[in-house]
């Protein structure tokens, strides 16, 4: 005996294209649909008084995949998002979600406490804190008198040779417990 | 994470939609479905929800999720650069009956929500006997 079914044997979410109901539909709302085609992570830059902050989207990435780096006022954020990469292609029925290796690189403003640079990464959302560096103080400059043989120097006159170039500085990610 | 049966004394869905009139944004999470032998996986995308925030209804055949963002920084913050809008997610689905309802299961990590929705168990085809005389 013969058995016919049309159409998908298994298919639980078939009608999965009626997602936005007449219930919804029948709000006055505004409801945005997939962000598309946009860099993955989406970052949003604010300015507070004492602090930059930098917020990332990042779902889905293992903390420990995560990596931050500052080297000459260059932000760098890399990962990696593979949790669905055991699932051949042919399951899939929707893939709409960014997967694989991401690198983002952003310029900071160079009034930036580089070495006070902290981070934060709750639910998928990083937090990058990025405390301001005091303004310099106006500097003065002593003049030397060529009569006197002790050449005095302000204290900070070695800035002006060549400075050191930093070497690139990992950030520490904090991450609440779960 | 609250799971809201349906019944006649709660009505989740005006209950939702009257939070939802109080959202600024409301988004659609991206979301993967994927075949397991057990039945179906769902993931999707919302940054910024914990399973506090998050809730997740069955109701009849459909399957909503609802999932509150709390902005991460200071109001007072001021905006530089701006790609993403911070708001809310929601997304619904039809369930078809071949879903074992009481069996779904849901978890949160890092702001991706895993939905299991296990097959249902069919029964067993069985042979009829047929009487002769």
């Amino acid at each position: 005996m013969a058995f016919f079914r049309w159409g998908h044997p298994w298919s639980p979410l078939g009608d999965l294209e009626r997602e936005v109901d007449r219930f919804l539909r029948g709000m006055n709302l505004s409801i945005h649909g997939i962000r598309p085609g946009r860099q993955f992570p989406a970052i949003n830059i604010y300015e507070l008084e004492e602090e930059f902050l930098l917020t990332a989207e990042i779902p889905g990435t293992d903390p420990g995949e995560l990596d931050l780096t500052v080297d000459a006022g260059l932000l760098t954020l890399k990962g990696v998002r593979n949790d669905v990469k055991e699932i051949p292609d042919e399951k899939f029925r929707r893939q709409e979600r960014f997967r694989g290796n991401w690198q983002r690189s952003v310029s900071l403003p160079d009034r930036i406490l580089e070495s006070e640079l902290h981070a934060e990464f709750n639910d998928g959302v990083l937090v990058i804190h990025l405390p301001k560096a005091q303004q310099p103080e106006p500097r003065r400059i002593r003049i030397v008198d060529q009569q006197q043989k002790a050449i005095s120097a302000s204290s900070n006159a070695d800035e002006t040779m060549a400075p050191e170039k930093p070497s690139p500085r990992k950030i520490e990610v904090d991450q609440e417990e779960h | 994470m609250s799971k809201s049966l349906p019944g006649p004394e709660n009505e989740p869905q005006s209950e939702l939609a009257a939070e939802l009139a109080q959202e600024r944004f409301v988004f659609t999470p991206p979301i993967d479905i994927y075949e397991t032998e057990e039945g179906m996986v769902l993931h999707a995308d919302l940054p910024g929800v914990s399973s506090e925030t998050l809730e997740l209804q069955v109701q009849d055949n459909k399957l909503t999720l609802f999932g509150r963002v709390k902005p991460p920084i200071p109001e007072e913050a001021q905006l530089l650069h701006k790609e993403y809008e911070v708001g809310s997610f929601l997304r619904s689905f039809i369930l078809s009956d071949q879903v074992d309802y009481d069996n779904i299961s849901a978890s949160m990590n890092h702001g991706v929500l895993k939905v299991v929705l296990p097959k249902a168990q069919r029964g067993e085809a069985r042979r009829i006997p047929i009487a002769t005389n």
